[in-house]
């Protein structure tokens, strides 16, 4: 761990003052030794089980830096290191966006330095700081292009305000929790937790869930996601979509489950109803953007409801006394969480290819990209594969245990449990069909099709690094989702570890997934086999079937003499019936301007047609709040006007009031 | 005299009487066409400049006056789905490209008709600055159906032959 923080650090002193030419290589060699040594500590720590820790009084003033790395933040670690891993060889490759300079090249290794260590602090002081590093290095380089674009300023300016009343609220309630456990350890306040009083436990708790929260990107608190996320250099974009996504869901299971010992049902019950909107709305967004980035940033915010619902529902079993069911159910939303790291890592990568071989981002302007880029299309298709949950992928074998967790708690007798596992079933059943029609979009638009603009047509292959990077996290699909029993084990272990309990087998025979406490079976392998039998089939029997040779004509056009690639199906257009039934959340806006032509009007000179969907929570939450805001910061300027008069009497008044109140 | 015959006298009224030679290989295409289609025929209409005096009689083909569709005769919206096309009016430049186009669009082997004089010949429209040339410049025609504009009957009866049924 400690050869962790020094290759990060040396990376980052490297970035920062060797020269430009060597730079780049030395700070990458640098960081992608802490993330393996990052790895290597905790693939030892899952395997062998105890923790590996570091404690020193010098470095932070005060505080001192305690680092304790049990098998649930080794899990998180891992998943960092492998992302991180990939993101860094992908760096390798990717051009401007302004990673390369000075700054780039120094903050990026620190970031990834901070995410291989939070998971590992174990007291409040050394969490806040890393945390807070990690919060500003990945807001300088979210600003990496801001020269270029405007929108770059504003996502910053989003992101920073909530990133940092994130950091605010998490810091009252682990205060909160330090002050009445009296000790800033970790492990003193999961001693003491369990034993406060209730509402000490319950503010902490809420305060904790907004917090990280915000961090994770659930609604209400994701609005700075979509914006910061596409905005971001590539394997920034990657790695906040995963690593740091994920560092919100590690805070809310460390001081839900470990700190506290678990709570009342009404916790959970909060943190599934968070979940379930962020998967809804994260999937609703998702599936009418046309802005690839955006789309893949939507979607993240929908995987994080999806893990949420099912912590909450592990959270909510535990609160009933069906314990069990509380680990299969962290079992699955950590394994959603691990298998969401790597089909999200490899889409943002595939995509910031995509967008390096064309200077595009909306899919209305791109189309035919598999032909030009043979390589990043197809990984970008099985990673979307993947995130729909199709077999043979790993994203189906955590959906489905999500799944299994969920409908296994409708038996149960109790009230809460039998209301909110319906729901969840049918949030999963809705988000799995709007992302599945998201990445029919995504994949059908982008890169089938005809190239729909002149930069699309022109688009050639991306350095080997690159399409390497995303090609090792797309390959990963497809090995977890055919064994997923290769990484299950440590799952299961790191869920115990939170949760404090859980048989050691639960889940996982060899090529099967099975529950024990619960009814279910799943063979992916066979599964896949299956698939792979039954696809040669159906070709076979076509081959059989087909009669003389196959003819290749023109598309269909109603005898149009020229057909262009513009007359094709477009993202916009393929969305729009989405868009007309859920108008209400999506409050769409159309524009169409039509010009004359000045002799008749009954000719038309040209057409312009625009459709934006907006935020809901955006425009009816945060631009009311941003606006009365700025007009108290307005009508505050006011009382300080110039007058030294004035000035002198609030000094007069401030100094009676204090009088007053010391007195 | 019934009402009826009073009925196809005046409705004979401005035909050409004269019969144009049917197409030299018509008797093996129909037959083979009524083997192949089994009773259904699935046709695109492509208008190639008519003055839709054809278009009447084809729409009043398809009413419950003559109803086409007993015969397994019915028009197709998409010529990815039909077994042919049947062809109206003289073929004008702008419809030259898009009727060769249709044609490419069926999938073969595919039958055409051409409906009415206009189709065969250009008929009176024959030299007009407009137009390029009859159906059968254009593509194969299968059947050929005089008149103009032709009776449903006989377009039917043209129809039947194909369909088999």
């Amino acid at each position: 761990m400690v050869a962790t923080a020094l290759f990060g650090l040396a990376a980052a002193a490297v970035g920062a003052i060797a020269p430009p030419r060597a730079r780049v290589r030395l700070s990458v060699a640098l960081t992608l030794a802490a993330c393996a040594c990052g790895f290597a500590v905790a693939a030892d720590v899952l395997a062998k089980g105890g923790a590996a820790a570091v404690h020193t009084n010098q470095l932070l003033p005060l505080l001192g830096l305690s680092l304790r790395l049990d098998r649930l933040g080794a899990l998180f670690v891992a998943v960092s290191a492998g992302v991180g891993l990939c993101a860094i060889v992908f760096r390798l490759g990717y051009k401007g966006h302004g990673l390369s300079s000075r700054t780039g090249s120094c903050v990026l290794p620190l970031f990834v330095t901070t995410l291989l260590l939070v998971p590992a602090a174990s007291a409040v002081g050394t969490f806040m700081f890393l945390w807070e590093l990690m919060a500003v290095t990945s807001l300088v380089l979210v600003l990496a292009d801001h020269r270029a674009r405007d929108e770059v300023n504003r996502a910053g300016q989003w992101y920073a305000v909530m990133t940092q009343f994130g950091a605010a609220v998490l810091l009252l309630a682990l205060v909160l929790l330090a002050q009445r456990a009296g000790s800033q350890s970790f492990a003193v306040i999961a001693a003491h937790g369990p034993h406060l009083a209730p509402w000490v436990r319950s503010t902490a708790f809420v305060l904790a869930v907004v917090g990280f929260a915000s961090k994770a990107g659930a609604v209400p608190l994701h609005v700075w996601l979509p914006r910061a996320h596409p905005e971001a250099p590539g394997p920034v974009s990657a790695l906040m979509s995963t690593a740091m996504v994920n560092l919100g869901i590690y805070g809310i299971i460390r001081v839900g489950d470990t700190l506290l010992g678990g709570g009342p049902a009404w916790w959970w019950l909060l943190v599934m109803g968070v979940g379930g909107l962020s998967a809804l709305f994260g999937a609703l967004h998702s599936s009418t953007s046309t802005d690839l980035k955006r789309l893949l940033a939507y979607s993240t915010t929908d995987n994080v409801g999806l893990i949420l619902l099912g912590v909450g529902a592990s959270g909510l079993f535990a609160a009933t006394g069906h314990r069990p069911l509380a680990l299969v159910a962290l079992v699955a939303s950590l394994l959603h969480l691990v298998f969401h790291a790597v089909f999200k890592g490899s889409l943002f990568l595939s995509a910031s290819s995509l967008q390096q071989a064309t200077g595009l981002r909306n899919l209305d302007q791109l189309g035919g990209l598999i032909k030009r880029l043979p390589l990043s299309a197809p990984v970008f298709i099985v990673a979307g594969l993947a995130i729909c949950a199709l077999p043979p992928l790993c994203g189906f074998v955590s959906e489905w245990l999500l799944l299994q967790s969920l409908l296994h708690g409708l038996p149960s007798g109790d009230t809460a449990i039998e209301v909110a596992m319906p729901l969840g079933v049918a949030v999963l059943a809705l988000t799995g069909g709007l992302t599945a029609a998201t990445f029919v979009k995504a994949i059908g638009i982008g890169l089938l099709g005809q190239a729909r603009s002149d930069d699309a047509a022109r688009a050639s292959e991306v350095p080997a690094t690159m399409w390497g990077g995303a090609g090792l996290l797309a390959l990963l699909c497809v090995v977890f989702g055919v064994a997923p029993g290769l990484v299950l084990p440590a799952v299961v272990d790191a869920a115990r570890s939170g949760l404090g309990y859980g048989t050691a087998h639960p889940i996982a025979q060899g090529w099967s997934v099975g529950l024990t406490g619960v009814r279910g079976m799943l063979a992916p392998g066979l599964l896949a086999l299956g698939l792979v039998v039954a696809v040669l089939l159906v070709a076979g029997v076509r081959q059989l079937a087909q009669r003389g040779a196959v003819r290749r004509t023109e598309a269909w056009g109603c005898g149009r003499e020229v057909q262009t690639a513009r007359m094709q199906y477009t993202a916009t257009s393929f969305a729009e019936p989405l868009t007309r039934v859920f108008d209400d959340v999506l409050d769409p806006t159309h524009d169409l301007d039509v010009s004359h032509s000045a002799e008749s009007r009954y000719y038309v000179e040209s057409a312009a047609f625009h459709t934006t969907t907006h935020d809901a929570f955006e425009t009816r939450g945060y631009r009311p709040l941003a606006t009365t805001l700025a007009w108290w910061g307005r009508q505050a300027r006011r009382v300080p006007n110039g007058s030294v008069h004035r000035y002198l009497a609030f000094g007069l008044a401030a100094l009676v009031v204090v009088l007053v109140l010391v007195g | 005299m019934g009402k009826g015959t009073i009925r196809q006298i005046v409705r004979r009224l401005g035909q050409r009487p004269d019969h144009l030679d049917a197409p030299a290989n018509a008797e093996g295409a129909v037959s083979e066409a009524a083997r192949r289609n089994r009773g259904s025929l699935q046709l695109r209409h492509v208008d190639a400049g008519s003055c839709n005096g054809c278009e009447l009689e084809i729409a009043s083909c398809f009413s419950p006056t003559y109803d086409a569709e007993r015969f397994g005769i019915r028009l197709e919206a998409s010529p990815r789905h039909a077994d042919g096309l049947l062809v109206t009016g003289p073929v004008t430049h702008n419809m030259a490209d898009p009727l060769r186009k249709t044609y490419e669009a069926v999938p073969k082997p595919a039958v055409v008709v051409s409906v009415g004089d206009c189709a065969r010949d250009c008929g009176v429209f024959r030299g007009a600055y407009g137009v390029a040339g009859s159906v059968a410049d254009m593509v194969p025609v299968d059947v050929e159906i005089p008149g103009c504009p032709p009776e449903p009957e006989a377009i039917i009866a043209a129809l039947q032959n194909l369909s088999g049924r």
